[in-house]
């Protein structure tokens, strides 16, 4: 026979204790669904996306800019919207680009980059070799990046094919002060190294564009001048397609991405409404029938 | 010969004087032992390539562990072992070819994007089940939390705008310190093991506690 | 028309993947280990061709080039594998050795600036900017960084206004930590909205994707009703 301690509590002890496989399959459908069928929300532009537009738009046809992958494929996901969009940036303002690779997953991204890229490559006549070079995965650890640092060309002689690089615009790359801008897409992958051995050794200006979980740190290096900006994840990727006029897989995102925050707050609450309502007066009961 | 290698304060001493090469030229301009220490550096970049072997080693003998205990599911180990000779393999036939393209974009790159993000899945059943008000602190950490939560949904912004200068502040003021005291903490901490490291008093990496 | 590399590509990369999100269930199964053992030995197996490949590009390249030098960086390395053999590991202390020397130089040389001298800088100096709102932020940067280090006191008793500090701290930092994971949550949310855009996008993916959510989805309640998930699972 069920005892009545079993079946009281109803809708709030189910609240409660609801089962954990019900949470992941609601993560899965408010994720899936608006990505088969787009809603078309609205977004805003924060404040941190427009002063990382800004310092990429001052990029022209005589900058050279490091555009750094310190990121496994996993961060690509989340953060190939921003990539892109910076990487148009710099291309139709004709501003020349180097890659280089700090993780050995990070170099399947670059093909990816130039592939989604290629209209604008060719609208704007920009040719690997003259205008863009993959150095490939040249920063396995804080030695290499320090060795990049001091001696670039007495670290980096090839492009990641093996074709050399003297006679390019790669020339006037000495030290990391030579750098017109770096552009760090980050997950961690040697971030530290870059802002000690670019950053405050040579006075490198570092762009990051990072992981959600990364914001609070890259925000204060922004606050303490270790960076000139900061572009927070999918959504500050969708936030500059929309300031560039370039909407793409950043803001077809971001229905999902709506959602699914809004589910998480609903189960926060349901789940206190049921705690309140069903796991402390089932506390307190078991206390006063003791 | 061997005795170079055995005796600690010899070892110790080479470690000390290769952190002076490289830490005194950014701090006074010495030119002959600048160009030393940059060469330094690579080196060392280039040993650090080479401990990967190690991790080549470690597998091979989880593999191999198994295979001889007949544990069960010890065929997954020769299986994991197959998989990283061909990847070897397809890397020295090159990485323009198709097998090594093909791994890349159906094995690896998949499996690495679920390994992180299936954390999201984690991170909202832990919300869903745990987060809990159960105190002035619990509530608090609930409360940011949320404001926070709905700032970042972009579909906020755009219709409740009233919530961006609370939430910006939350994120520009107290992340912002959190982050500046893990950084002051963790700063300390790798400087007094440092110091231990080169005053002789953490020798484990040398290999030296292990014989004691 | 679809090649047959990309085609392959999609559909073993779902079916895969859908191994992997095969743990959400909640019980271990074999199309998890799987998916688990072959990330495992793929992913080494990268890690060592781009080991070679660096070594190769940034030592022997120079080496070819006329920089002898680096010479010495490949018999470090030679040396460091002496580590795997018990009668000869001594050998190995002098490379690791030196490596771990250049990287701590590296990293206190500037971790003292960045890590300190930048932030605190930023902390304590210019809190009278011309902007009020960046006033009020470095304000209660200022006013809140100091209860949270002293909150993380532990050699010392609290007592009196430390006391009261560390309590303050206390309270700030569950704050933070509220802003924190939902930072948290966002950065991984993503990188989960990412990876889902790729495997719907162009669509010809979806229909693959949902039958190999299906698939496995069915093929791991069948192994656990079946008391045969445990049995093809290394123990």
């Amino acid at each position: 026979m069920v005892s009545e301690s079993e079946t009281e509590g109803g809708i709030l002890r189910f609240l409660a204790t609801i089962d954990i496989r019900i949470v992941y399959f609601l993560l899965f459908v408010v994720v899936v669904g608006p990505l088969l069928y787009p809603i078309g929300m609205p977004i805003s532009v924060s404040p941190d996306t427009v002063e990382f537009h800004d310092v990429i738009a001052e990029m022209g046809p005589d900058d050279i800019v490091l555009l750094h992958l310190g990121t496994e494929f996993s961060g690509w996901n989340e953060l190939s919207a921003g990539s892109t969009a910076s990487m148009r940036m710099l291309i139709e303002q004709g501003a020349k680009v180097a890659i280089i690779s700090a993780h050995p997953e990070a170099i399947s991204i670059s093909p990816l980059l130039y592939n989604s890229l290629s209209d604008v490559m060719d609208a704007n006549d920009y040719k690997y070799m003259e205008d863009t070079i993959d150095l490939g995965y040249m920063h396995p650890n804080e030695a290499a990046v320090a060795s990049t640092a001091s001696d670039f060309h007495g670290t980096v002689r090839t492009d990641y094919l093996g074709a050399s690089i003297e006679g390019t615009f790669l020339d006037d790359i000495n030290t990391a002060e030579d750098w017109s801008l770096i552009i760090d897409i980050q997950t961690g992958v040697q971030s530290a190294a870059m802002l000690n051995h670019y950053r405050v050794s040579y006075g490198a200006p570092i762009a990051k564009h990072c992981i959600g979980v990364s914001v609070p740190g890259a925000k204060a290096d922004l606050d303490a001048e270790l960076l000139v900006g900061v572009l927070p994840s999918l959504r500050g990727g969708a936030e500059l397609e929309t300031l560039i006029g370039a909407k793409g897989p950043g803001v077809a995102a971001m229905d999902a991405f709506s959602i699914a925050h809004y589910m998480l707050l609903i189960f926060v609450v349901l789940g206190n409404i049921g705690y309140f309502g069903y796991q402390r007066s089932a506390s307190r009961r078991t206390t006063v029938g003791r | 010969m061997s005795m170079f290698f055995k005796r600690k304060d010899i070892q110790l001493t080479i470690v000390v004087l290769t952190f002076l090469v490289v830490f005194i030229p950014y701090f006074f301009n010495i030119p002959a032992l600048d160009a030393f220490s940059k060469k330094l550096i690579t080196i060392a970049s280039l040993v650090n390539g080479f401990t990967l072997a190690l991790a080549i080693h470690s597998q091979f003998r989880r593999a191999s562990n198994q295979w001889r205990r007949k544990s069960r599911g010890y065929y997954w180990g020769a299986y994991m072992l197959i998989c990283l000779i061909m990847m070897i393999l397809f890397g020295i036939i090159g990485q323009e070819s198709a097998p090594w393209h093909w791994v890349m974009f159906a094995v690896i790159n998949p499996l690495s994007s679920v390994n992180y993000c299936i954390l999201a899945f984690y991170l909202s059943g832990s919300a869903a089940r745990a987060f809990r008000a159960r105190s002035i602190q619990a509530f608090m950490l609930l409360a940011a939390g949320s404001i926070v939560l709905l700032y970042q949904a972009p579909l906020t912004g755009a219709v409740f705008p009233v919530i961006d200068p609370i939430a910006l502040y939350l994120t520009n003021t107290f992340a912002v310190s959190v982050s500046r005291t893990i950084y002051l903490g963790l700063a300390t901490a790798s400087i007094v093991l440092g110091v231990r490291m080169l005053t002789g008093r953490e020798v484990s990496f040398l290999g030296f506690a292990r014989e004691e | 028309m679809i090649e047959f590399m990309e085609l392959s590509i999609a559909v073993f990369g779902a079916f895969i993947a859908m191994c992997m999100f095969s743990t959400l269930y909640g019980k271990s199964n074999p199309l998890y280990v799987f998916a688990e053992e072959s990330y495992v030995g793929f992913a080494t197996g990268l890690v060592v061709i781009m080991a070679i490949m660096y070594i190769y590009r940034a030592g022997i390249q120079g080496i070819l080039a006329g920089d002898w030098i680096l010479s010495v960086g490949i018999i470090l390395g030679l040396m460091t594998l002496t580590r795997l053999s018990r009668e000869y590991a001594y050998i190995s202390r002098l490379p690791i050795g030196i490596s771990v020397a250049v990287q701590l130089a590296l990293s206190m040389r500037t971790i003292i600036f960045s890590r300190f001298i930048r932030h605190i800088n930023a902390t304590v100096m210019n809190l009278f900017p011309a902007d009020s709102q960046l006033m009020l932020y470095r304000w209660t940067i200022f006013l809140s960084l100091i209860p949270m280090l002293t909150f993380f006191f532990y050699t010392t008793e609290m007592k009196g206004p430390l006391s009261w500090s560390a309590k303050a701290g206390e309270y700030i930092l569950y704050l933070s930590l509220g802003v924190v994971f939902a930072q948290t949550y966002m950065g991984r949310l993503g990188m989960f909205v990412g990876f889902m855009q790729s495997l719907t996008l162009p669509p010809w993916k979806i229909p693959i994707l949902i039958s190999t959510m299906i698939i496995v989805l069915a093929a791991v309640v069948i192994l656990d009703k079946a008391n045969l998930a445990d049995r093809w699972i290394p123990g």
